[in-house]
This record gives C-alpha cells, structure tokens and sequence, in this order.
C-alpha cells in the first residue's frame, strides 16, 4: 500500500520555505565560482585523512553535495542539484549562472505566488518569457575563429591563460567534432601533440609482432587490413586468409580480431618469419559489442574493406580479397591501433560523416552524443592529445578536470557560435522584454515578465560582486556606456564586449537559461512535498 | 611558333617573377626539371648534379616570389620535394614518410622571404607543410576527408589571411590557419576531381576563385571559396587543364584557361571569354600554360605539350560570338 511508505507531507506555506533554504545552499556553495576570478570551494574527502578536494567547477561542487541534513530542504537542494549536474555533462560550463539565475526567478516567483498570484499562468508566461530571451540571444550569436579568439574565449571559462592558450590553438586545428584526448602529464607545463590520422584504444594481441622495438610498436607501410569482431581459435582458420592475402599481392596485413588463440599467434609468427607475409594482429576497438560494431563500421569507410561480423555468421572461410581495407600506413602497439591515409572512397566517408552529424544533431542523451562525437572525430583526420601539468596531485587533478571543462565549453562555442560574455547577453534582452511587458494583459503575465527583467541583470551582478566591484555604480556606468558594453572584470574597465574579445559560447548561454528558467517555472508550481520512508538512492548522477 | 624539348610530357610550368628581366622559367617533364634562360627558347636538364641512373619524373615545379635575390626553386617528384637554391644548379631532396607519396602541386607562401613556408600536396598523403624553406617537412591533414590532392591555390594575403585551398579528387577543401585545419567547401562533388586552382591577385578584397575540373568545366567564388558556381556564360566546359590569373597594366586583371585543344581568356571575371586566336599547338596535346608577362596582345605566352616541348605563342585574343 503506498500509504504505507509516506513519511511526512509538507504543505504550504512551509513547502515553499523548505525548498528556498536547500536551495540557497547549494546555489551559495557554487555562487563563488562564478567569473573569471573565481574562488574555490573546499569539499571534505569521503575517505579518513585525505587531503578535501578543491573545486572551482559549480557542476563538481553540486554533485559533491549528497545530502542535506533538513529532508525538506534537501528536495529544493536535490532539484537544482540535478539541474546543475545535467548542464555540467551537457555543456560543460554555465552552473553557476544557472543557479543564481534559478533562484532569482524562483524567490520573485514565490513572493508573486504568496501575494495571491496563480503559480500554473506564471508557469505559462514564463516560458513564452524565456522564447523571447532566447529569440534574442540567438539574434546576438556570432561565429568565432581562430587561435587567438577561441583562447581568449577559453581564459573567460578557465581563467587559465596557459591553458587557454594551449586549447585555443587546438580548437583552432580540430574544429568542433575533433579527437581530444586530455590526458595527466607528467611534467609542470601543459603540453600538446597532434597525431596523424585515426587511432583507437586496442593494443596488440601479441607482443612478438612488433616492428620497432624501441618504440614496441608494430608498424606496417600500405597495409591491408582485415576488420572482424571474430574469436580465431585454431590456427587453420588463418590458412585462407594468409595465403589469399599473399596470393593477391600482400605483404602487410593489419588482422583485428576479438582474440587470436596461442597457436593463431604462432602461425602468424611463422608467417612472417618465412618473408610470406607481415600479419599483424590487434584487438577489435571497444568493450561492449555495439561498440565493436561502430568501430568495425567506421574502420569500414575509412579503409574501403568490408568487416566480417561474428554475429552474421561470417568466418575468416569466407574470406574474399575485396573485403580487406587499405590505408597508406597502419599502427599499433600495446595500447592503440591506428591508421593513416585510409583508402576508402571519399565520397563514402563524406556520407558516413553526413549520417554521423545528423545524428549528433538528433541524439539527447550526452552518452550517445559523447560517442557519436568521438566517432566523428576519428573520421575527421587527425587527433590532438593535451597533457596538463601542475605542480602537486591536488592541483593535477583540478587543472585537469578544469581543461576537459573548457574544452567541451569551446567545443559548444565552435559549433553554436558565441554571445557577448560578462552577463551583457542577457543584459541585451531587457528591451525585448520590456515591449512584452508593456504589451502584456494580465497580472500573470506582467509579473512573469517583471521576474524576468530582474532575473537577467542577476548574472552579471554576481560576476561584479565576485570580483570585488560595486555592482551598483558598475551597473549605471554600463547603463550609460550602451549596449553591448559590459564590465571587463580583470581591469574594472566599462568596455565593448566584442571589440576586446570578452564572449560566452553561446550553446552553454542558451543551455543555461533554457534550464534555469524552465526548471524554476516548473518548481514554482510545486504545492506539496511528500517524503517516503526509504528513501531511494539516486542512480545518476 | 618554337618546341624545343624532347618528346616527354611537360607537367608543369613555373616562370621567374622578374621574367621580363632575366627570362628564366623552368619545366617539369617525366624526364625531369628543365631551365630555359632565354624565355623558352633553348633549355638545360637540371638534375645532373644528383647523378641519377634513371630519369627523375618531376611534377611540378614552383619558384619563390623573391628568385630574383634567393634563388630559390621546389621541385616536386615521387617520394619527396627538391629544393635548389642557386636557381636549379644543385639540389637538396627532403623526403616525405614512407611509402614514398607522389608530389603533384606546390604552393610557395607570398612572403616566403620572411616565413620560409611552402606546401606541397600528394597523391595518398594529402598536404605536406614546411616552415623552414623546404627543409623539414610535417603532414597537414587535420580535416581533409580526401588525401588525394591534385592542385593548392595560396592566398596573396597568406601573411594575413592564412588561406589555402586545396583541390582534390572528390572535393575542395579551404584552409584559413595556414594549413593546420581543413573544411571542405560548398562544391559539387559530382564536378570533381579538381585539377587546378587560381585565386584573384586581390583576392583579400574581392575573395574571387575559380576552380577548373577534369571534365565538368569552370567553378568560381566570389566569397572567398566557401561556396561556388559553374561558370556557365560561353565559359569553357570540359576539362580545364590549367588555369592563370594575371594583372595587366593595359586591361587589368584576366583569367586565362587552358584547354586540351585551346585557351580562352576572360577580362570580367568570367562574364565574357576572348579566344586565343594564336596558332596554337592543339594537335600536340596541351597539358599547362604560364604567362609571365601578362595577356595583353602580343605577350608571350609558352604552352607545355602533352608530346613533348614548350611551344611560345604571342597572345592574339578574339572575342566569342
């Protein structure tokens, strides 16, 4: 029986006061992180005498939090948490926008709702609201280019100029769907490296078949390559694939395989001892089989060769020259396999890319479009590796954390184009609201709009507080500066925007105000709290 | 009408800047780099210090917008790049990795005397870029989804604008940071392959290309290669074999292309064509054009023939009906 499992109900007008203190924790634990100045958060480790983690990420900081001690206020907590935590895995960047941005609007709203307004119409109206924030914003959107725009856009997310640099540079290079893998370096400074061509994380299936010693890797020059999921066991299975590839003209053969048994491998050793043929063998890329099978599919069009698939049936029995890859060159050593100038047909691959972006496009889930932009990165041509450095593990870890947290922000802003940055965007959709307001029927709708002119001057009050600035006096210079003017925080100086390079990607902006005016809408209209019993554990995040 | 040379395919044609002072121009052939220092008329092997047994087929060849002082000049054959600078007299080869890629197209930066870069584009491996003139040399390849270049076009802005183009077997891709990045453009793919590529001398002000393919005609840009249209008024159809951008004095600026069988010349940017109305050597199979001084009437104008030797015209141009 459900009534069995409640707990506690909470009505109003407590419910709305629960729900304000959780929620003003979290938003005051992340509120410092905000601008380019930011100030850190300490959280304590969950393991006995370690060191507390230092956070300057507002997504990390919320995830950080689990629970608060008050059940009420822990529902107003849990709720934005939850939207702070989507937009860190979405975008990467804008938590803490959001959440003071969320708590505007929901504080006005339930000061509007006490005094006897209908929480459903200021739902409504809100929304349409924020339809016309983000008609604005995307009237505002410009496009970025090159190393030195995306590096000063990086140092507004990181406030890190090294680093910006570093990431502008790559950006510049890999474009929005590029490879970057961000890895521990172990050095002090940042460092970077392009690699040429594809690879993917799967290693060599015997160490006996590597060509360069030095480096332990294997090394093939117009390589041929056989693309299967199959699990080759008895060395006789080879025997149509070797002599096949031999009779038509191979000398270097890339086999990717699920696993090669001990007698396969010493078949292939014994191949290339005879000067026959240089075989070889490395793991099919991926863990779970769907992951096999996209790898298979992208090696696939890069190379021209057709993969032979465990689940169809197929063996290595089956086996026709025409369904071997080419590439110009093929690697592969203990942990990566890669190839160089695939020979597949351009055309093809142009397709496959086309196919690949429209599902970006459509895909919501960030697992799926994390995957499928992995996959289009290996498609486009090359990969860039950023090895970041500091000076102690602590450090390692957050700069590491803070340059994967500015480079999904860049990538967004690569794709979706920038805003003014330092809260002016949202500052500039004050007018357009205005003439809704002024345009507006009911008390409903006045006082959405009303909550939303307010709300938008939020962000960038917060950004001049956290700097230390008088928000106040900075504002009315703003006001007075005009539009697209703004308040260069390093300097304290009242500039254009545009012209010094100060912009937000505008995906992270849209995102941000997307999810906290939707959100806090939606929790304005919340009555009643119901606890249960047991409470159940949060899957994700 | 003069052809001086053996019977093997001239590929390529590259023209000293200050021809009109000291009339150098050099030829790639299938049996190897030629310099000619009286305006085409006698020419001289070039690779006879690097002692080879066989002929060293060359593809293309480009010399630096400063030859007049450094003297410098790329050659482009199987494997890797050569790079002479005392005009062509001795040679230093820089290899590309192996397998050794075939070097079809090369393009010298406008201010080489400063930034040393040059590209060099290959069947198989894409783009090639050194920044030490000619030295070193690294792959450029981050975007392009076709490895199988065929002709570079660099922006007379390169020191500004960082633009490249690169026309390849099933596209065109632009470059607009010198060649770290790649995007393919807005082109028809069915058009492809693109054989050669010319960019307006003001290319910074007017953003004015124009693309020629193997056998679907003329393409231009007017927005700085993003997208591109057939050049359909009386423009030449088929395959355009070379193409030439040139600033006179007299007309201004004109578009030269060459066809298989002739030469067309358009001083509009492609509104209106002009025919060569020189005797020229159709029958002999026409593989590439320079015009190093110009194409007003009477300029000498020398055509690399399929069958061997460099024929020299003087422009003649009548206009198509």
């Amino acid at each position: 029986m459900a009534g069995s499992r409640t707990r506690r109900v909470l009505f109003q007008p407590a419910a709305y006061a629960a729900m304000q203190r959780g929620m003003r924790q979290i938003v005051e634990a992340v509120r410092p992180t905000l601008g380019p100045r930011p100030r850190t958060v300490a959280i304590a480790a969950q393991v006995n005498r370690r060191p507390p983690e230092i956070l300057d990420d507002g997504g990390l900081i919320a995830r950080r939090i689990i629970q608060l001690a008050d059940p009420d206020e822990d529902m107003g907590e849990m709720y934005l948490r939850q939207l702070l935590w989507s937009l860190h895995e979405n975008v990467g960047d804008g938590t803490a926008t959001a959440a003071v941005l969320y708590q505007s609007i929901y504080d006005l709203g339930v000061q509007y709702i006490v005094s006897g307004g209908e929480p459903m119409q200021l739902r409504r109206h809100l929304e349409r609201g924020l339809r016309i924030i983000l008609d604005q914003l995307q009237s505002m959107v410009c496009r970025v280019e090159g190393k030195e725009s995306l590096a000063r856009l990086a140092e507004t997310v990181c406030a890190d100029p090294p680093l910006a640099r570093m990431l502008g540079e790559i950006f510049d290079v890999i474009g929005e769907y590029g490879q970057l893998e961000i890895r521990e370096g172990r050095r002090r400074q940042i460092e970077r490296e392009y690699v040429e061509g594809m690879y993917w994380k799967s290693g060599l299936l015997s160490r006996q078949m590597v060509t360069d010693p030095r480096r332990l890797r294997a090394e093939l020059e117009e390589a041929a390559i056989l693309i299967s999921d199959l699990e080759i066991k008895e060395p006789q299975d080879l025997v149509t694939l070797l002599e096949g590839a031999a009779q038509g003209g191979v000398r270097s053969l890339m086999l990717v395989a699920r696993s090669v048994s001990d007698g396969g491998l010493g078949m292939l050793h014994a191949a290339r001892e005879s000067a026959k043929i240089t075989c070889v063998p490395v793991k099919t890329p991926g863990l779970a089989s769907d992951e096999q099978a996209e790898a298979m599919e992208d090696l696939g069009v890069l190379t021209g060769g057709r993969p032979l698939v465990k689940a169809a049936g197929e063996t290595l029995q089956g086996f026709k020259l025409a369904n071997l890859g080419r590439a110009r060159r093929a690697w592969a050593d203990s942990t990566y396999m890669g190839v160089v100038g695939g020979k597949g047909e351009a055309r093809r691959l142009r397709g496959h890319i086309a196919d690949l972006k429209a599902a970006f496009a459509a895909a919501e889930e960030p697992a799926a479009r994390k995957r499928l932009q992995e996959r289009l990165g290996k498609l486009m041509g090359g990969s860039a590796i950023l090895s970041v450095g500091a000076v102690s593990d602590v450090a390692l870890k957050t700069r590491k954390n803070l340059a994967e947290r500015t480079a999904e922000a860049l990538r967004g802003a690569v794709r979706d184009g920038i805003l003014p940055g330092g809260g002016v965007a949202l500052l500039a959709c004050r007018p357009a609201l205005r003439r809704q307001l002024a345009e507006a029927d009911g008390v409903d709708e006045r006082a959405a709009y009303r909550i939303l002119l307010k709300a938008v001057e939020v962000p960038i009050r917060s950004l001049l507080a956290n700097s230390g600035l008088d928000a106040g006096r900075v504002m009315a210079e703003i006001e007075l500066a005009g539009p697209a003017y703004g308040c260069d925080l390093r300097t304290g100086q009242i500039v254009n925007m545009a012209e010094m390079g100060i912009s937000d990607p505008a995906g992270v902006t849209m995102a941000v105000v997307r999810g906290a005016v939707a959100s806090a809408a939606l929790a304005l209209t919340v009555d009643v709290l119901v606890h249960c019993k047991v409470a159940k554990k949060a899957l994700t995040p | 009408m003069e052809a001086s040379l053996d019977q093997d395919l001239v590929y390529g044609l590259a023209a000293s800047p200050a021809f009109v002072r000291d009339g150098v121009i050099f030829a790639a052939r299938t049996s190897g780099l030629y310099r000619s220092d009286d305006r085409g008329s006698q020419w001289r092997g070039l690779y006879s210090s690097l002692k080879m047994e066989s002929p060293l087929t060359t593809l293309v060849v480009a010399v630096s917008p400063a030859f007049e002082s450094d003297r410098t000049v790329f050659a482009g054959v199987q494997g890797g790049v050569l790079c002479s600078t005392d005009g062509g007299e001795t040679w230093r080869a820089s290899l590309l990795p192996k397998p050794p890629p075939l070097v079809t197209s090369l393009a010298v930066s406008p201010d080489f005397s400063d930034d040393g870069t040059v590209l060099a584009g290959t069947m198989e491996d894409g783009v090639f870029r050194s920044s030490d003139r000619g030295g070193r040399w690294a792959a450029w390849n981050f975007g392009l989804l076709d490895m199988n270049i065929l002709s570079l076009a660099i922006s007379p802005g390169f020191a500004r604008d960082e633009t490249l183009f690169a026309g390849t077997v099933s596209g065109i891709f632009r470059s607009t940071n010198g060649g770290r990045a790649w995007r393919e453009v807005s082109f028809p793919s069915e058009a492809a392959p693109v054989s050669c590529l010319v960019l307006s001398p003001a290319f910074a002000n007017d953003g004015l290309a124009f693309a020629g393919t193997e056998a679907q005609g003329l393409f231009r840009s007017t927005d700085r290669g993003v997208t591109w249209e057939l050049v359909t008024h009386e423009g030449p159809t088929g395959e355009a074999k070379s193409l030439m951008m040139v600033q006179d004095q007299a007309v201004g600026l004109g578009l030269l292309v060459l066809r298989s069988d002739d030469l067309v010349l358009s001083r509009d940017g492609g509104g209106s064509w002009s025919r060569c109305d020189a005797d020229l050597p159709a029958e002999e199979g026409m593989t590439c054009l320079a015009a190093p001084m110009g194409a007003d009437v009477g300029s000498p104008l020398l055509i690399g023939l399929e069958e061997g030797g460099v024929a020299r015209v003087e422009a003649r141009w009548r206009p198509v009906e």
